[in-house]
């Protein structure tokens, strides 16, 4: 019996669980895409949770119309 | 109103702090940048900003080794994915050495052929020996792990190499420091232009 390992073995995924780990990805590219960006460090939380904001609803709104072309397209 | 003139207030233009004696070298920048992300930007002497890149980066990309373990930055199996992940400096690196090791102790009773020149196969058979020994150890990296984990790490350098020219070209613009924002300055407008 091989020991599990994190960083070693890949953790098991469920194919249905992995959509949400687009929110942490989304998160992290807003964190430096507006680290680089803001000329005001100190707002940075606020402009990166806006992003975020607009990544999860650009993604929310993608989602739903490919499914509205996938569902009713004759 | 009072006066000939009505006063507006304007805001300064953005400056930044004088670069000095100590002007930053792009080629030291550039290095700094992809070695250690964020350390660029430390460079140019905006700290803050290099201590949060490094931790989103580093965040990132273990986070997409966490889930893919040893094999997720695959040199052999995934040379674009590879391109990109060796983009995060030490991170990749020490990733691929981790990689070249398990691959080494795999490979180290085979006889390697060179893919480019062996019979393909050669080539096959001895890749189905490799995953074999893969499966045996519990290292198979397979949907959908494999892509959530590769992208992960694969995002992370590209987020590198994002700051890696912001880095550089701040360096070669001789910006240094936090952009500073000065005081509102009262300007004074005429009142009746001709």
């Amino acid at each position: 019996m091989i020991a599990w390992t994190l960083f070693y073995n890949p953790i098991p995924f469920r194919s249905d669980s992995t959509l949400w780990l687009l929110l942490p990805l989304c998160a992290m590219v807003a964190a430096v895409y507006k680290t680089v960006r803001t000329h005001n460090v100190r707002r940075l939380p606020v402009e990166i949770l806006v992003l975020v904001g607009y990544m999860a609803g650009g993604l929310v709104v993608l989602g739903g119309a490919l499914w509205l072309i996938q569902a009713y397209w004759p | 109103m009072t006066g000939n003139a009505v006063s507006a207030k304007l805001p300064a233009p953005r400056m930044s702090k004088a670069t000095g004696k100590s002007r930053a070298m792009p080629l030291v920048a550039l290095i700094l940048a992809w070695l250690v992300p964020g350390a660029g930007h430390a460079y140019i002497g905006r700290i803050a900003r290099g201590i949060v890149i490094f931790v989103a980066i580093a965040a990132t990309f273990w986070a997409g080794v966490a889930m893919g373990g040893v094999m997720t930055v695959d040199y052999h199996g995934e040379r674009w994915w590879f391109i990109a992940q060796m983009c995060s400096g030490v991170h990749g690196l020490v990733s691929w050495h981790r990689q070249q090791t398990v691959y080494d102790r795999l490979t180290e009773d085979l006889r390697v052929v060179d893919p480019d020149t062996a019979r393909s196969s050669e080539v096959s058979y001895q890749q189905m020996l490799i995953d074999q020994k893969l499966a045996r150890d519990k290292l198979v990296l397979v949907a959908p792990a494999d892509t959530v984990a590769r992208a992960y790490a694969g995002v992370a350098g590209l987020l590198n190499l994002m700051c890696i020219f912001d880095a550089v070209i701040l360096a070669i613009l001789g910006v240094s420091g936090e952009p500073q924002r000065q005081p509102e300055q009262e300007v004074r407008l005429p009142q009746n232009p001709p």
